[in-house]
């Protein structure tokens, strides 16, 4: 197990490196020169030239690149273009609002689609089935902007029964803000996950081992409970461990709307105002997060089924 | 006449496919008595899996339609039972044993747990107590060290020992009627013959009833008081298993007693179910020359000529482990093989799971690359043949698979299957010759030529194992590896292939290299047999000695293990 | 008795299914109004005026009026134009790429599969959004950096399918028979295996499709998309805006037109999956 642990992290190493390869190419390269628009219409070419000494922009690519990997391993993102602040500072400032409303979200829409799963595989092929997969598929053809305006609107405006936007420090106070906003995401991630959750648990039912046990006399929802839901929590953890590190992340659009100042709305913020060093960040810290959950998930996986050795 | 355990009468069971009703079994009606077996013999689609799981209640509902007639165990109805009181019956009074024990235990489960489980819902035993007796039945099924295997999962057991746990699974609460689908189906032949022996002696010390599901008529005799044929959704015969071998009434069971190749006999050609019986199922008159015996020692041998010989030849395959997943140790499925064929004769290689044979069979061809050793062929060492030399040397080898579903492009209609060959090696002509030569061997192994247009999904196991023939002749090859080529048949197709592949041999001279597991079918139809055990060749001799004066005690074991038909005293005399 | 390919079996079964086939009328219906629109033979108009503004629907108007006073049907239909062009373009780049690195991954293994495997991660590594958005914006917003940021995402997941697919075709006996009878790689990878992967193909890049439509909409509500033309997401960035004014409509034809489009490629998906998987046929 630890030798399989120490590859994957070793692994690590040339994904980050590709990873800051591909910000470095978008942001480095491709880019072009950010001080014309850093510095608007009337900037002369002296001050373009002593600002980009003064970002580090006129050092070679090669060196740039390396900054990027630096800043991977070490999270020292320097300062942001448009706030001047420190960056790392901005992302533990930005991190709390951002869980506050992603972690309780995430955790009641697991259950929650968890449930309806369940529920609908014993009833498999009846009316109810039928109708949840029709709602899931139907709320999943509706664009997330949708949802978000017109429950912003209808709920907190119209209705009164939220906040419109903003944000309060400290538990509950931050209750009345987040609500609504956890509301629609749990709203948008019941139909995904619901349609996943289902066809992995109807997967493992048509299974041979499903019909030993009806054989020994078992009753469908011990079954399905027991037998079939052991099974496939194998895959469904994997997907559900492969969502957590977007939660740093926070929900971009969410954020936005409801004025809550997290990591989503700063990233937002920052493409607004073509803030590279913040954009970068981001990208980096979330790809850092995909990767350590990426592994967190593997060696769940490998944990929870029996079959599998470590190789 | 005691009131038998289980009645069935008139069963009929239909299902709803895409074409319409489809009707399992038709009319089906027989009795088991109190602690007697019945053993159900059919081939695929002849409808026996389904009466057994009907017994059970376990056909799936959306596609089955409710089966009629009658299913009276202990005089109850179970067609017109409850889904609880079913419930209640099941794995307690009736217990099933399913073919397939890789699949049929659920994998993240302990062994002793899922061995537990029908005790603690029917006896409602507490978690220890149920261990507890987990542990001694898996000590009476013969799992060594059953306290500790209780701990194991399903993937750290073999396929016998698995079948075992299924059998504890089965019996521990002392059922009254056990039924077994197949449960042999899977397992090596001398593993077959310790969970057959196991069972018997199960029955014996629990005076069960048994419903013994198989095709194998050899089994049967080994293990059934009573014998059931079905043949595609009926029953054309039921006898009790001293008299079926010796006086069957039905051509479908003359035929299927008639066509399995025996050690022993030698027949010219192996009769087939068709020779005893028209389609509708009317007798034939079998013609005289087709129960010619042959004699293969009485045939000269007309060439000295070494066709094929292989020298020392090593195939291994990598095992991963250390830090960086890299090479540890090299596995030997072939350790160090030497042998030598003749042209036109037939070398059988048989062996058990895991011994190497498929190995050896797909080495020779250097579909697989040996690590060491030579392979000299027609006196070239082909052994390190480059690119082009390979590719003409594909014109001379061939090879049969056996799963007759995943050996042909389901995209690719027959002729273009066939034409393949031609047009890899850019001959036969224009597209129309070789359609035309693709055509000529179609019809020579049986199939109708206006069928070329269609695709291998259209047809049946045998009739694609005949294309899978067919497109090896092709290019005229001189040797052919048939892999395990008729294992996946049932047994009055596999007859008709054997029949079909010796026919070819003598038109146009072909060597055979006849891999299987089977040793009956390599003594029928080879002329030297090599017996194979862990990447070795333990034992060669030919056919017609090897049965007689077998010197391996592996060879005897496997010898012994082939189910002759015997009667069920010779098994009462074993437990 | 005709004889049916397993292509033709499958659009037979398809045929069956009602609710396909309405499905796929729907994503034909679209895609022609599309087609339309971008040779210029309806909505070109659409940046006229055609009411005071903010009009409510009414017969004249069927989705009423924008704040310039302009058709918002009109400009509805030009965003269907956008809409299904994201969709075909990020096809279009991905499936080559897609294909093309897993099958030969799948198939040489050793260091093509190590360097394409490096090659998704690295991408599926980093958060399709923010990918998304970097790329636009670089790239200077517009519908040609969206198709181009769509593009680069979308063929991460095909790759990993076919590659899969082809890793388990490669050891299937009617490729090792291929073998035996003299055929080469490349008649082995083009010929027999990716035939039988190809269903995968049509399978992802209608999932795909919902995807790229989905993430126009996002990147254009967030200015990144095409500009100066009307899109499902600018319309739903009037919006934002237009809602508390109790203006409805902008924010209803556009959800509207998403919502039939994204069902109809959502059922079809299912049906298609359905209708084409080979394990269902055969045995």
């Amino acid at each position: 197990m630890t030798k399989y642990i120490i590859r994957r992290l070793l692994y690590m190493i040339p994904v980050l490196l590709g990873v800051s390869l591909i910000i470095f190419v978008l942001f480095n390269v491709v880019s072009g020169d950010p001080t014309a628009v850093l510095l608007g219409r009337h900037a002369t070419a002296r001050q373009m030239a002593e600002l980009k000494e003064q970002l580090g922009l006129n050092k070679s690519l090669f060196l740039q690149y390396i900054d990027i990997v630096k800043s991977a391993f070490t999270f020292d993102f320097g300062h942001s273009w448009a706030t001047k602040q420190e960056i790392s500072k901005m992302i533990r400032q930005g991190a709390y609002p951002s869980l506050c409303l992603s972690v309780p979200a995430f955790i009641i829409s697991t259950v929650i689609s968890l449930f309806i799963s369940v529920f609908v595989a014993y009833y498999r092929g009846k009316g109810i089935d039928l109708f949840v997969r029709v709602v899931c598929i139907a709320g999943m053809s509706i664009s997330a902007l949708a949802y978000i305006l017109f429950f912003q609107w209808f709920f907190a405006y119209k209705l009164g029964w939220f906040e419109i936007s903003g944000f309060e420090d400290g538990f509950p106070n931050f209750i009345p803000y987040i609500a609504l906003p956890a509301i629609i995401w749990i709203v948008l991630s019941i139909g995904p996950d619901v349609r996943f959750f289902r066809t992995v648990i109807l997967d493992e039912i048509y299974q041979d081992y499903v019909r030993t046990a009806r054989s020994k006399g078992l009753s469908e929802m011990t079954i399905l409970l027991h037998h079939v839901l052991r099974n496939a929590m194998i895959p469904i953890i994997t997907y559900v461990v492969i969502q957590i590190p977007s939660l740093i992340l926070g929900a971009l659009l969410l954020e936005n709307f409801f004025s809550i100042p997290g990591l989503g709305g700063m990233t937002l913020n920052a493409l607004n105002s073509s803030d590279f060093p913040v954009m970068k960040a981001m990208a980096i810290i979330s790809s850092v997060g995909y990767i350590i959950f990426g592994l967190i998930s593997d060696i769940l996986y490998t944990v929870a089924d029996p079959r599998i050795k470590f190789k | 006449m005691t009131t038998p355990l289980l009645s069935v009468k008139d069963l009929v069971v239909e299902f709803q496919t895409g074409d319409g009703i489809v009707r399992a079994v038709n009319n089906v009606s027989f009795d088991i008595p109190i602690g007697k077996t019945i053993g159900i013999v059919g081939e695929s689609g002849s409808g026996k899996s389904v009466t057994s799981l009907a017994v059970m209640g376990l056909l799936q509902k959306p596609a089955a339609v409710v089966p009629q007639g009658e299913i009276l165990f202990n005089g109850v109805d179970l067609l017109k039972c409850s889904e609880s009181k079913m419930r209640e019956l099941r794995g307690n009074q009736i217990s099933m044993i399913f073919q397939e024990p890789m699949t049929s235990l659920n994998p993240v489960f302990k062994v002793g747990e899922q061995i537990a489980e029908a005790l603690r819902i029917h006896k409602n035993l507490s978690k220890k107590e149920a261990w507890e007796k987990a542990v001694h039945l898996m000590n009476q099924v013969g799992i060594p060290n059953p306290a500790i295997s209780a701990h194991k999962f399903p993937h750290e057991m073999s396929g016998g020992q698995k079948q075992r746990v299924m059998i504890a699974m089965a019996i521990s609460c002392e059922p009254k009627l056990l039924i077994a689908d197949e449960p042999t189906t899977a397992l090596d032949v001398t593993i077959q013959k310790q969970v057959l022996e196991l069972l018997f002696k199960l029955q014996q010390e629990y005076h069960m009833s048994m419903m013994f599901i198989t095709h194998d008529l050899g089994v049967i005799g080994d293990i059934a008081d009573d014998v059931v044929v079905m043949y595609r959704s009926n029953v054309v015969e039921k006898n009790n298993a001293q008299n079926i071998f010796k006086s069957a009434m039905h051509p479908y069971t003359k035929g299927l007693l008639a066509c399995r190749p025996k050690l022993g006999a030698n027949p010219r050609r192996l009769l087939t179910v068709s020779d005893f019986m028209t389609e509708e199922g009317k007798e034939k008159v079998i013609p005289v020359d087709r129960v010619q015996v042959f004699d293969k020692e009485t045939v000269a041998d007309k060439t000295d000529h070494v066709l094929l010989e292989v020298k020392n030849l090593v195939t291994q395959f990598p095992i991963k482990g250390g830090l960086f997943g890299g090479t540890v140790d090299q596995f030997k499925a072939v350790n160090d093989v030497s042998f030598k064929i003749k042209k036109g004769k037939t070398f059988g290689l048989v062996g058990e799971s895991g011994c190497g044979k498929t190995t050896l069979g797909r080495s020779i061809l250097r579909l697989v690359e040996p690590a060491a050793g030579s392979i000299i062929y027609d006196g070239k060492d082909i052994t390190h043949f480059k690119h082009e030399e390979l590719r003409q040397l594909r014109k001379k080898m061939q090879i049969i698979f056996q799963d007759p579903y995943s050996s042909l492009n389901p995209r690719m209609t027959i002729s273009d299957i066939l034409m393949e060959p031609l047009v890899i090696h850019n001959e036969g002509g224009t597209k129309a010759q070789r359609f035309d030569m693709a055509r000529a061997l179609i019809e020579k192994v049986g199939l109708n030529s206006n069928q070329m247009n269609r695709y291998p999904h259209e047809f049946s196991g045998g009739q694609r194992q005949r294309i899978c023939i067919a497109r090896a002749l092709m290019l005229r090859p001189e040797f052919v590896v048939c892999d395990e080529s008729v294992s996946a048949l049932d047994v009055s197709i596999q007859a008709q292939v054997l029949n079909l592949l010796l026919d070819l041999q003598e038109e146009f001279g072909l060597t055979y290299i006849f891999i299987s597991h089977d040793l009956s079918v390599v003594n029928f139809i080879a002329d030297e047999v090599g017996v194979m055990y862990a990447g070795k060749i333990i034992e060669m001799d030919k056919a017609s000695n090897i049965y007689k004066n077998a010197k391996q005690d592996y060879t005897r074991a496997l010898l012994s293990a082939i189910p002759k038909g015997e009667t069920k005293q010779s098994m009462a005399s074993l437990v | 008795m005709k004889s049916n390919s397993l292509w033709k079996d499958a659009f037979l079964r398809l045929s069956k299914d009602r609710l396909a086939l309405v499905s796929l009328f729907i994503v034909l219906t679209y895609f022609i109004i599309a087609i339309l629109s971008s040779f210029g033979l309806v909505a070109s108009n659409w940046s006229q005026e055609v009411g005071a503004s903010n009009l409510a629907p009414s017969l004249e108007n069927l989705f009423g009026t924008d704040i310039f006073g302009r058709s918002v049907l009109l400009k509805v239909i030009r965003g269907t134009q956008v809409a299904m062009s994201v969709g075909v373009a990020a096809s279009i780049i991905a499936i080559p790429i897609g294909v093309l690195l897993g099958a030969f991954a799948g198939y040489f293994g050793g260091w093509i599969d190590d360097f394409v495997t490096w090659l998704y991660t690295t991408f599926s590594s980093v958060p399709n959004i923010m990918l998304l958005i970097s790329i636009t914006l670089i790239l200077g917003k517009g519908i040609v950096a969206v198709y181009i940021a769509l593009g680069a995402t979308s063929w991460v997941t095909l790759c990993r399918l076919i590659r899969g697919e082809v890793m388990k075709h490669k050891e299937r006996e009617y490729v090792q028979a291929a073998s035996a009878i003299g055929g080469g790689h490349l008649r082995k990878l083009f010929r027999h295996i990716l035939p039988n992967v190809s269903h995968i193909i049509i399978i992802n890049t209608s999932a795909q499709f919902q995807i790229a439509i989905k993430s126009e909409v996002i990147l254009s509500y967030l200015g990144l998309g095409v500009q100066g033309e009307p899109s499902w997401g600018t319309m739903i960035d009037d919006a934002k805006l237009e809602l508390v004014r109790g203006v409805w409509w902008q924010l209803a034809g556009a959800t509207f037109a998403m919502f039939f489009i994204l069902l109809a490629f959502n059922i079809l998906s299912d049906a298609l999956r359905d209708a084409l998987d080979p394990k269902l046929k055969g045995k």
